[in-house]
This record gives structure tokens, C-alpha cells and sequence, in this order.
């Protein structure tokens, strides 16, 4: 629901990365991380990629996501990795859910709050 | 072709920087935080106003923070309580995020409160991804919005470890089970606790601010 608001965020964040730390070639693949927890729906976040970069030098560039699953972790008993998922008939989603599942104790999240650019895909230098 | 790999920055780690900026500012002033979201029509500022008045007979003051994507009519109940309020117009963003609400603080008299509600924008789906610097996160569902509700928005329901069922009083005339509501929320929150509340009639503040940790 707020995924023009976050393009626009990782655009503004990769600009000015760019124009910091120059690529030799146009942006072809923008590779980021979102987590599972979060409400973005990738059809829009991609949809929006493409109408913010337009007129931009990441223009045609194309935002490949890579869903982050939720990870957790346990203070009670030290268990460190995915979470249990609820899948209900009807429901059509899996739900995270924030407890340990080796002993049921509420966790922490390590991942699946994510949305960053993790790598760049850059094409030729033009006139090379 | 080739990659470039490593971090450029995650832009909602901003977020979190902004709320633990917030969290600091509230604390240094001493107050205590909560975050209330909710579907449109939940009762969460008449709800705030019922446990506005339970806490200021313990003799605790207390403000709250009208976050709508527009006009001031929560600000003017918060207002006509006796409560210091302020109200944080998005302009169409559906949720109230740790920028605005720094904005907020750096503008409310904070000084004159010892508890701090923070009601957001009217949404299900949105709130739950932007952490405000709040030391508690309440979610308000009412009864009239069908039983379902869970259901249809696990992942707020995953991540808040209070929520409260209002308008338990009208259960009957609108057909639904408060108990279906709250076996759902228990199901993918086994460590969240539920409250049956009534804003209107008062049932269930006591209850609720216990499990506010009031």
C-alpha cells in the first residue's frame, strides 16, 4: 500500500549512491531484499520502479526482488532461524508467526523487515 | 554485463533509526508511548478518551497525537477531553511513520504528559510496517466490522502484542463471535493478549491498560 513512497525512497537512496560512486554503464537490473513481514504487493513496487526512473539515468533499469524470509531468534533457548508459518485453509497466505518454534517462547526477528538494494546488474559503457 | 554487490542501504533501517530517535525523545522526557491503530470506525479515539480518563484518576497526564489523512475532528475530541493533542494530517498516506511523528514530538509539549497515545491512520495493512519509537502497539478491532478481520490482515495481527475487540456490547445485534475474533488473533499471536472492550460503557478500559502494562 505505500510502495510509490518506498521506490521513491531506494531511488532517491541509489541516486545519490550513483552520483557518489559512478558505474561505468547504464543500470540494466536493480537486485533488492524485501522481507516477508512487509505489506508490498512486488507487482506495484515494480510498476512503480518503472513511472519513477522514467526520465532518470536508471530509466528501463528493472527491479528484481528477492523475498526475504522472516528469521528469529530465541532468547529462551537460543534457537536462530526461520520462523513457523500458519497456512490455513482459506487463508492464502502463510503467516509468520513470532514464536520459537523449537519452544515457544516469543522471539526477536532477525529478517524479513528488509527492503535495501543489495546489487546492481550494469551493462556496457556505451561507444565500448 | 556485471554485478555490483553489497549493501546501498535498506530505506526502511531509516525507519527504524527515526523511531529509536522518537523512543529517545520520549524517554527523556519520561513518557510512555502507544501506538493505536485500527480499521476506520474501530473506536480507537473514543477508547483513548476511556483510558485518558482511567489513567488521569491514577493521577497520570495525558496527550494524544490524531494521525488522519485529513481534517482535525479526533484533535477535537482529544481536545475537548482536556487533553493536550496535536494532529498529524498525511495527505493521503494511509499510515503515520517515524518521520512525521518526529515532527510531532518536536512540537508537542511533552513536558506536560506522563502518557503519550498515538492514534494512527485508519488501516490494517500499512501501520504494521512502520515502527514509531513507541513503547507499546495497540491494534482495535470492533465487532461490527465482521469476524474476520484476523483473517484478512494476519501480518498486523502477527506483530502486535495487544489488541482489543470493542464494541463487544453490539455482538449480538450484528451476528458475529467476539471469541471467533480473538481464537484467530491468538493463532497467529500465541504470546498477544486479547481484551474485550465496550468503549462506550467502559467495559474492559480497566483490562486493557493492565495489559498495557498500566
Amino acid at each position: 500500500m505505500h510502495e510509490y513512497s518506498l521506490a521513491q525512497a531506494l531511488l532517491a537512496g541509489l541516486q545519490d549512491h550513483l552520483r557518489r560512486n559512478p558505474v561505468p554503464g547504464r543500470v540494466v537490473k536493480v537486485h533488492v531484499r524485501k522481507g516477508e513481514l512487509l505489506s508490498l504487493s512486488e507487482w506495484a513496487l515494480r510498476e512503480a520502479w518503472r513511472l519513477l526512473t522514467e526520465g532518470t539515468e536508471l530509466a528501463g533499469s528493472e527491479l528484481v526482488l528477492e523475498n526475504v524470509p522472516v528469521r528469529v531468534r530465541c532468547p529462551a533457548c537460543g534457537y536462530a532461524g526461520e520462523a513457523r508459518r500458519l497456512t490455513e485453509e482459506g487463508w492464502h497466505i502463510a503467516v509468520p508467526i513470532l514464536s520459537c518454534p523449537r519452544c515457544g517462547s516469543p522471539v526477536e526477528v532477525l529478517e524479513g523487515r528488509d527492503l535495501a538494494i543489495v546489487g546492481l546488474t550494469v551493462g556496457e559503457a556505451p561507444g565500448t | 554485463m556485471h554485478d555490483l554487490m553489497g549493501p546501498f542501504g535498506d530505506v526502511l533501517q531509516r525507519q527504524l533509526e527515526l523511531a529509536s530517535q522518537n523512543y529517545a525523545r520520549l524517554k527523556a522526557k519520561g513518557v510512555r508511548a502507544i501506538n493505536v491503530m485500527g480499521a476506520i470506525g474501530s473506536g480507537k479515539t473514543e477508547l483513548i478518551l476511556r483510558l485518558a480518563e482511567k489513567l488521569r484518576e491514577r493521577g497520570l497526564r495525558v496527550g494524544a497525537i490524531a494521525g488522519d489523512v485529513a481534517g482535525d475532528d479526533d484533535y477535537q475530541r482529544f481536545r475537548a477531553a482536556g487533553l493536550p493533542a496535536l494532529q498529524i494530517n498525511t495527505g493521503d498516506q494511509c499510515h503515520l511513520d517515524a518521520h512525521q511523528v518526529g515532527h510531532a514530538l518536536e512540537n508537542f509539549p511533552l513536558g506536560q504528559v506522563d502518557v503519550l497515545f498515538i492514534e494512527n491512520v485508519g488501516n490494517l495493512v500499512c501501520p504494521a510496517d512502520f515502527p514509531l519509537g513507541t513503547d507499546a502497539d495497540l491494534v482495535v478491532i470492533s465487532v461490527t466490522e465482521g469476524d474476520d478481520m484476523v483473517r484478512k490482515h494476519p501480518k498486523i495481527f502477527a506483530q502486535t502484542d495487544v489488541v482489543a475487540i470493542n464494541k463487544v456490547d453490539l455482538a449480538a445485534f450484528v451476528g458475529v463471535d467476539p471469541e471467533r475474533i480473538a481464537a484467530d488473533y491468538r493463532r497467529v499471536n500465541p504470546h498477544g493478549r486479547v481484551v474485550f472492550t465496550a468503549a462506550k460503557s467502559g467495559r474492559g478500559v480497566e483490562e486493557l491498560l493492565a495489559a498495557l502494562g498500566f
